[in-house]
Formats: C-alpha cells, structure tokens, sequence
C-alpha cells in the first residue's frame, strides 16, 4: 500500500513502518504541479466568487464601500490642492529677486558700474539697472498719478539694481550675497522679494504634513471599517467554517474569502473615491480657470494623475486587505468544530 | 518508536479525558480497530461516545494517553497537518451538518474543492458516492427541500466523497424512524464491504442486536465492552 508507506514515512510521529496489505479504500494522491494548479484555480474561483457575491447585494456593502471613499477622499482632496498651489508657487519663484535700493543723488555711471559689477558676482544670473529718471518714467506711465507727480520739486524715487540669482539660491549663499551687496556704500537698502515664497512653501511643507496626518488617521478608520464589516461575514458563516474545517479545509483555505472581499471593498471604495475626485476636479475648474484668467494667468487646476490615481486605488486595496487579515486572525482561530 | 500491526486502523491506549473542572469525559479507554472493521459504539447518553469520535477527528485532544490513527500518532501532528489528517476520516452527524445556501452537488463536492480536485475529477466522484446513497436525481436541490433521511444520506455522501480510510459516525439515525434507519445502516455496511473501517455511534439497541456486528459499549466514560484486555494495552512504551 503506496500511500502509508509515504506518509508514515514522511510524518515525524510515526508509528509503523512496514507496509501493510491493501485494506482500506483506495484514496486519491494529488501531484504537486496539479495541487499549484487547483490552488490557482481556487484563488481565481474565490477572487470571482466573493466580488459576484459583493456585486449581488450592492446595499449590503454600500456604507463600507463609501465609508472607505470618504475617507480616501478627504486626504486625496487635500494633496491635490497642495499639488496645485505648488505648480502655482513654481510659476512665482521667477519673481523670487532682489532688489537693491541705491543712495537717493546718485550718478547714473555708478550706478551703471556698480551694476555690472554686481553681475560678475557668483550666484547671480543677471541684473538691470534702473536709473531714478527710468523709474519715474515707468511709474508716471503705469500708476496714472502724471499730475501729482509733476507737482513735486524733485524725483522721490532712488535709483534701483535688479538682482536675479539662480532659482534654487537659499540658506548661506543667499545671505551671503545679501551681505555681499549690503556692504557697497553706494547701496541704500537690500529687499528681498522671495521672503513671502518661502512662507508659502513653509506652509505648503506644513500641508503636507497635515495631509499625511490625516491620510494616516484615515487609514485607520479604514481599518476599523473593513475589520467590523469583515467580522460580521465570518459571523454569518460560523457554519460554513465550521463544516469547511472539519472537512479538512486549512486555516488559508478558509482565511481566502475574506482577505478577497477586504481586497474587493478596497478596490470599489478606491475607484469611488477616484470618481468623487474626479468629479470635484471637474466642477473647480471651470471657476479656477476663470479666476485665473482675471489675473491674466494660464493657470488651471491639474486633475489626478495616473499614477496618483494607480496609488490611491492601490492603497485602498491594500487597505481593505489588512483591515480583513487584522479581523480574520482575531476572529477565525476562535471558530472551531 | 514503537510499531503497531500494519491492519490496526485505530487505537486508544488508556485515552483519558477531564474537562476543566475536574470532569472525566474518558478514562483508561483502550481498544483497537482493523482495517475494514464495522463496529459500533454505545452507550447512555454522556457516557462519552461524541469525545472518543471527536478524539479520532482531532477535535478534541486527550488529556492522557494516546490515540493513534492510520499509523500516525495523534499528539505529534502540529495545528497544519491536522487539515490533512481530516481529509482521512470521513464522518457523519446527527444534524447532518450541511449548508443550506448551496445544493446537494455543492455540498458534497467541498471536501473536494477543499483537497483541490480538478472540477471534472470532482464531478466524477460526487455523482459516484450521491449515486451510492440513491440520491443521483437530486443534485440540485437545496438539501432543505429533502427528507430528514435524504438530508442523512447527503451528509453521507460528503463523508464518502473523499473515499477515506475511516468512517466515523456520530448518532446518524438519531432523528429518523426505525425503517429509515436500518436503510442507513445498510449503506454504512456497503462501505464497509468496499473496505471503509467504520464505527458508528449509537443508543439505538434494537438495530444494533438486529445487526449484530461487533460493539463497544461505555459506561461513565470507561468501556465495559470491546476494549482491549488491560495487561497488554501499551505497545513498546
């Protein structure tokens, strides 16, 4: 008899070892290669079957299916926004210069020179001398005061070097190329116009932050969402698992249904989420690109990229899969025969 | 190691059971089976008759001695490989145990999507053992449309599907009258003829004295009848 002799052979506790005559029925030994294959086939079969029963009864899962949206979609939200405001914050760092204010009376020709020598400095890209007549000029035309203006004795307005260094100049070489044009006699005052850059990108890091916050705590509703919804199906199939068990089923067999449903509740609530995103994106930009084009800009509201899309509905799928596993290893151990 | 006779399909050596509380469901059980035995176990109601059957299915464990089945010695298996021992031993209960959200078909086709049978090699054997129990035509129904008995031979059918070596039963004629009964039991012999190794529990005398095959008989948790002689219960310990 073939199959005693291999399995008491292989077993560690063995009791007998020799052969016996064929006495009991006969029973089937599976291959390896067909146990992997049968194994695949039950992972397709359970992934269809438990995605058919969630389809059959939509009202049943509904509330974990938008509970698990929501939540994806308040953090989903929030990073688009802060995307947003940071492609804008891109567009402004072009205006991300110095000023330097020189001492009012001074000679164009030293200021010209002055100015020329500032562009041969490192970390600057280049400069413009505005000369005090310019300036006048320029602001006689644009701000509509040409009356008021020519009423005063003499021009208000000192002569100005526009520094542009290069995009990314902050920390130490930024100051020390403030210091550096500080320190000419011929400079009155030193502005610089990136200050309210930075704050903007403090509070985008500080978005962000929050936006993982919330992401996190989110995720663990999701969790307690999908556990709950999990340990209600094993407790409509206690029989089930029951009878599954006693039959031979292993703890992965009857584990499987639930990790699947876990993963399909992800999955659907994922791809509302995505919808819910999608939707909103699209009733904003309209307005957006409207306010926008008041402030003569070419801005306009990106929607969700593909791999932003690919990663929520990846996470809601990871998601849904642990919340199940977490309420499956609390709850199946405990359901005997 | 010790060996025992490879025709020994099940045996207890001084299987004890206490329960928390100090309660003893078994004590000093020791008795053997063939291979291609029939036999029965009795009883009154408590005497332990579930635990010893619940012992060979591992649902249970003793708390002292030793339960060997197949040749493999029960306390050794690890919680994994007790699926595979259950795949062994078929077993029949009094409330048949089916699932009612599925067919006849489906019911007695788990234990084979469980093993991972193909669903062309499954369909072969379930037609096999429903057409064993007389219940061929009735492969679609829902088991709650079917009689008390036809619902027995679907639990029946599940425990034969798999073909193993050992068939337990646990009160399977419980609820059905004495005509029904004797039918079941015609069809657990026909296993056994096919060479099954069965043991059935039971308090229904009558049909065992009609049948008259070998019994087992406990009283208060200690067997008083079929048991093995005390002097020479353990092998080789």
């Amino acid at each position: 008899m073939a199959r005693n002799t291999e399995s008491s052979t292989r077993s560690a506790g063995r009791v007998r070892v020799d052969p016996g005559p064929t006495l009991g029925a006969k029973q089937h030994r599976i291959g390896k290669r067909a146990q992997m294959s049968a194994w695949l086939a039950n992972h397709q079969l359970v992934a269809i079957e438990t995605l058919m029963a969630l389809l059959a009864r939509p009202m049943a899962s509904i509330l974990t299916w938008f509970v698990i949206a929501i939540a994806l979609t308040l953090p989903g939200a929030l990073w688009m926004t802060l995307d947003n405001i940071e492609q804008l914050s891109g567009r402004f760092q072009e205006s991300g210069r110095i000023t330097v204010y020189l001492q009012p009376g001074s000679e164009v020709l030293a200021g010209q020179a002055l100015s020329d020598r500032i562009a041969q400095l490192p970390n600057v890209v280049t400069t413009d001398f505005i000369s005090a007549e310019d300036a006048l000029a320029d602001f006689r035309e644009t701000s509509g005061l040409q009356a008021a203006l020519d009423l005063l004795p003499e021009n208000p307005l000192p002569a100005v070097i526009l520094v542009e260094p290069p995009l990314a100049l902050s920390g130490e070489p930024l100051d020390t190329l403030l210091a550096t044009l500080r320190g000419y006699s011929l400079v009155d005052t030193v502005q610089l116009d990136m200050a309210w850059i930075d704050r903007l990108m403090a509070m985008l890091v500080l978005g962000q932050r929050m936006s993982v916050v919330l992401g996190v705590l989110l995720s663990l509703a999701i969790l307690l969402v999908v556990g709950n919804t999990i340990r209600l199906a094993i407790a409509a199939r206690v029989d089930e698992i029951r009878v599954v068990k006693l039959v031979g089923g292993t703890n992965a067999y009857v584990r499987r249904p639930f990790l699947y449903t876990g993963l399909w509740f992800g999955f659907v609530g994922g791809l509302i989420s995505w919808v819910l995103l999608t939707i909103s994106w699209w009733l904003l930009s309209g307005p957006v690109s409207q306010l926008a084009g008041l402030y003569s800009s070419q801005f306009s509201l990106k929607p969700l990229s593909a791999v932003a899309a690919l990663t929520l509905l990846l996470s809601a799928m990871l998601l849904g899969w642990i919340g199940a596993w977490w309420s499956v290893s609390r709850h199946l151990y405990r359901i005997e025969p | 190691m010790s060996i025992l006779p490879a025709d020994v399909m099940v045996r207890f050596d001084q299987v004890g059971r206490r329960f928390p509380g100090g309660n003893d469901a078994l004590s000093g059980v020791s008795f053997e089976l063939k291979r291609g035995e029939f036999a029965f176990l009795t009883g009154h109601s408590g005497a332990g008759k579930s635990t010893l059957l619940k012992m060979m299915m591992l649902m249970d464990r003793p708390s002292r001695g030793r339960v060997v089945v197949d040749g493999h010695d029960l306390s050794t298996l690890r919680s994994g490989q007790i699926p595979y021992h259950r795949r062994k031993v078929g077993v029949v209960f009094q409330n048949h145990q089916l699932l009612f959200d599925r067919t006849v078909y489906d019911n007695v086709a788990l234990p084979l999507q469980i093993a991972g049978y193909s669903p062309i090699d499954a369909a072969r054997r379930v037609r096999a053992a429903l057409d064993s129990v007389g219940l061929l035509g009735k492969e679609k129904r829902n088991p709650i449309e079917l009689s008390g008995g036809e619902q027995q031979r679907v639990g029946i059918a599940r425990a034969v599907v798999n073909k193993p070596a050992l068939l337990l039963a646990d009160e399977p004629t419980g609820n059905l009258d004495p005509e029904l009964s004797e039918e079941i039991m015609n069809l657990f012999l026909r296993f056994q003829q096919v060479g099954v190794t069965v043991l059935i529990a039971t308090h229904d005398i009558a049909l065992i004295e009609r049948m008259g095959h070998r019994r087992l008989i406990l009283e208060h948790g200690q067997l008083v009848q079929g048991g093995l002689p005390t002097e020479e219960t353990v092998y080789g310990a």
